[in-house]
């Protein structure tokens, strides 16, 4: 041997476990090293940030603190937290399109004539770069243009129509229309490959106890992709909450278009208020934990059938229940035989 | 097995070894450049302070056009931001042509043409490579870093009486560029339409120009008087130009006076000041003189409607008037006029130096000379500042801007000690006045076409705004 004096941590790292240990930190502490340079470490900065009043420039020793002052404008300012409001457009946006997605991808999931063109096609705006969607629909909305022309051909009247885009009670619809044009495909495929992965046979199954195709849905389907549909709700939520693309690009934030991440630039970029920014996203990060927290609780409840492995809650119900009948029907014999005598 | 560990040490001891001998060696180069770098600083410093002729080279100044040098030989590069000239299909008069005119008199000098379409950043690195063009645009370097790279044309008396603007790039007395060409703010207009609606007199007050835009709408209800290019936001911002030396005729109004206003966006009830300039477009949106769907303008294709006289006018800066030239095939209908704003019957215009030649400090003395040549050629001779819609760069020479009547003011510079102040509140009131703020104008639009708010409430918050950044950031309010 080449080393026969060992002390005890030479003798540690050559042994198998020793090896195995210093492996595996040697290779976990790059992803990690990454992993704290670029999130962390600029997270944390970030929170310090909101509690100074500062711009990006201020060298260190100017910046002011200002302790809470920048949380109390975030809630106070009608800019800020108002703008959150604007994330309920999107938020029924997100929903309208998780239902869609999950109904186009059960149906594209079985045997459709040119189905896999149809996939291509519902998937294709999400290839589209957001800067080319914007200009795309700045035409397709504009008066008198693509949309309007559309319409007109159905039988409307300009006149009837509204300016999709310079109305303020619709412009966030339209956006959020944008948003669920761009977004369903992705949402679908995602749909569609954790659809791909229940057995078929349990249709034919289903088919033989009679079952339509809307209860293999409910009970077949459904179940299955649960931690998929879970996934993907939070993800539109949060994504609604943190809603930039679509405005950006198409509206720049204007004509009351400006969603929370919109006006977080602004203030962060034009009005170069670093800590009110910081102060933003922190908060926003708050609320998107609870909102986090509040679907699980909620799907929770939503999945309870599924939970347990073996049956259902509503089977156990129905079990119970049937024990329980039984005991009842027992005594009644019991009884009645009783009373016969 | 031990021999495989030996020759892994050994291959990283290399590896480690030769990215060692990469630093070292380029710390080396470094230093060395900089060293070259200040001992220049420090020659042409001294050269600066006799003039140019002492190096042998005949100043700016004393060039006799097409008499001197015609036979000079030298090859010079010339590097710049206009990559549109490049191109044969290019409107007006293109590199290429410029320089056959220019070998015409000046058969051996060969001048390159380099363009480059994201010129203001790549400037600075060729800058600072120590390597860099004969001729160039200067970039936005530091006052005080100009004699490292460029040379002087001159002291300012002198120059200053051979090129108006040539203060863009004083630093010491010694101007170090020569403005390609000088820029104003005003409204470019078409003026085939003005005339058909029967504006014959350019408006001089805001009644006036609502008026004009008035009759465009009556002649011709197809016709959009006044384009906002809401949709591409920094359209909008541009309106911000035009409240300071325009508004109020006083060249320290925006580093100076702005700062220490109380109220600034007030009305004061005679047509002057910000005040008048955004209720302009406040009146013209309300009044339905602007287009019907201001959400989706487009910033490219108001160039073919002006054009072609589907837009009236628009207010822009005059760099704008040779793309709306090039807009369509009409290019004798634009115009460009003051913006309608007078200060005791008077109109102003603010004006500035565009990009400015430079000549590189470290060139050849024949390089230098033929540049000079170069330089003065296609400032006095070339006719490029004309062709590019400039304003007048040699005294007394013609101009397609024409602003007759109209005194052009430069902004001066903020007090020493307050450089900072318009940023500041700038910054904490959030308005952002000529510095991207660009959904504070948009907001009267909306404002104006929903008529959610009448002008006057608008004003009345950034007057609010104002005042409490004044306040928050300990600023003296001195001026009413």
């Amino acid at each position: 041997m080449a080393n026969k004096k060992q002390s005890g941590f030479g003798k540690w790292a050559s042994s198998r476990k020793g090896q195995q240990v210093i492996i595996c930190a040697a290779f976990a502490i790059i992803p990690l090293l990454l992993l704290l340079v670029f999130t962390y470490i600029p997270f944390g900065e970030m929170v310090k940030f909101s509690f100074y009043k500062m711009k990006y420039t201020t060298p260190v020793e100017k910046r002011e603190f200002v302790g809470l002052a920048n949380y109390i404008d975030v809630f106070t300012r009608k800019d800020c937290f108002g703008a959150l409001k604007l994330s309920l457009y999107y938020i029924v946006g997100a929903l309208v399109q998780l239902v869609l997605a999950l109904f186009l991808a059960t149906l594209l999931s079985f045997k459709v004539k040119g189905g896999n063109l149809f996939k291509g096609f519902i998937f294709f705006p999400y290839l589209i770069s957001g800067i080319a969607v914007g200009f795309i629909f700045k035409f397709f909305f504009t008066r008198g243009f693509v949309f309007d022309s559309i319409l007109q051909l159905c039988g409307f009247s300009l006149d009837n129509l509204p300016y999709w885009l310079k109305d303020q009670s619709v412009n966030n619809w339209t956006l959020v229309s944008t948003s669920v044009w761009r977004y369903l495909g992705q949402m679908m495929v995602l749909f569609i490959g954790a659809i791909m992965s229940v057995d078929a046979e349990l249709y034919e199954a289903a088919e033989l106890d009679g079952a339509n195709k809307f209860q293999q849905f409910r009970y077949i389907i459904l179940p299955s992709i649960k931690t998929i549909v879970t996934l993907n709700v939070i993800l539109a939520i949060t994504g609604s909450l943190s809603a930039f693309e679509q405005p950006f690009v198409i509206t720049t934030g204007a004509n009351g278009t400006g969603t929370y991440f919109i006006i977080m630039n602004k203030i962060a970029h034009t009005s170069q208020k670093v800590g009110l920014a910081s102060a933003m996203a922190v908060v926003l990060l708050l609320i998107i934990l609870i909102c986090a927290a509040l679907q699980k609780l909620f799907f929770e409840y939503i999945f309870k059938d599924s939970s347990s492995d073996d049956e259902s809650y509503k089977a156990k119900k129905l079990r119970k229940k049937q024990e329980r009948d039984t005991k009842k029907y027992v005594k009644q014999m019991a009884a009645s035989a009783k009373g016969g005598k | 097995m031990k021999s495989k560990r030996i020759a892994c040490i050994a291959m990283a001891g290399l590896m480690a070894a030769s990215l060692a001998g990469c630093g070292s060696g380029s710390d080396n180069k470094d230093t060395t450049e900089a060293t070259k770098a200040t001992t220049e600083a420090a020659g042409s410093d001294s050269a600066d302070d006799t003039t140019a002729d002492a190096e042998g080279i005949k100043s700016y100044a004393d060039i006799q056009l097409g008499t001197d040098f015609t036979d000079l030989s030298a090859e010079i590069k010339f590097y710049n931001n206009r990559t549109d000239m490049d191109s044969d299909d290019y409107g007006g008069k293109n590199w290429k042509q410029y320089l056959e005119d220019f070998n015409k008199e000046y058969p051996n000098i060969k001048v390159d043409v380099i363009t480059d379409t994201n010129y203001a950043d790549d400037a600075l690195t060729h800058l600072q490579s120590g390597n860099y063009e004969t001729v160039m645009c200067i970039p936005a370097v530091d006052m005080a870093d100009l004699s490292t790279y460029f040379m002087s044309f001159g002291d300012y008396d002198t120059m200053s009486s051979l090129v108006n603007y040539s203060n863009r790039w004083l630093y010491q007395g010694q101007v170090y560029g020569v403005p390609l060409a000088a820029t104003t703010q005003g409204i470019v207009y078409n003026k085939k339409v003005f005339a058909d609606a029967g504006v014959t007199d350019v408006p001089k007050t805001p009644e006036e120009f609502i008026a004009a835009l008035k009759a465009i709408k009556d002649k011709n209800p197809d016709c959009i008087p006044l384009y906002t290019n809401y949709a591409a936001g920094w359209t909008m911002g541009a309106w911000d130009d035009y409240i300071s030396i325009t508004a109020t005729g006083d060249a320290t109004y925006k580093n100076q006076k702005l700062a220490h206003t109380k109220d600034p966006f007030k009305n004061y009830g005679d047509d002057t000041h910000a005040y008048a300039v955004y209720k302009i477009l406040y009146d013209a949106v309300s009044q339905g003189l602007t287009e019907d769907d201001y959400s989706t303008t487009d910033w490219e294709s108001c160039k073919g409607m002006i054009n072609n006289g589907e837009i009236g006018c628009m207010v822009l800066g005059s760099w704008a008037y040779p793309q709306m030239e090039a807009g369509g095939p009409n290019a004798d209908d634009i115009g460009y006029i003051p913006f309608p704003i007078s200060v005791n019957g008077k109109q102003y215009a603010s004006s500035g130096a565009d990009y400015c030649y430079g000549i590189n400090v470290n060139a050849s003395d024949d390089e230098k000379q033929a540049a000079l040549v170069f330089v003065k050629w296609m400032t006095e001779k070339s006719g490029y500042a004309y062709n590019e819609d400039s304003l007048a760069l040699v005294p007394g020479s013609e101009s397609k801007i024409s602003f007759d009547g109209v005194d052009f003011v430069a902004d001066e510079a903020a007090l020493e000690g307050e450089e900072d102040y318009l940023n500041q509140l700038n910054s904490e009131s959030e308005l952002n006045v000529s510095n991207g703020g660009n959904d504070k104008i948009q907001a009267i639009i909306e404002h104006a076409a929903n008529g959610d708010m009448s002008f006057d409430d608008i004003m009345a918050e950034w007057n609010q705004k104002w005042s409490d950044a004044q306040e928050s950031l300990g600023i003296e309010v001195t001026e009413k």
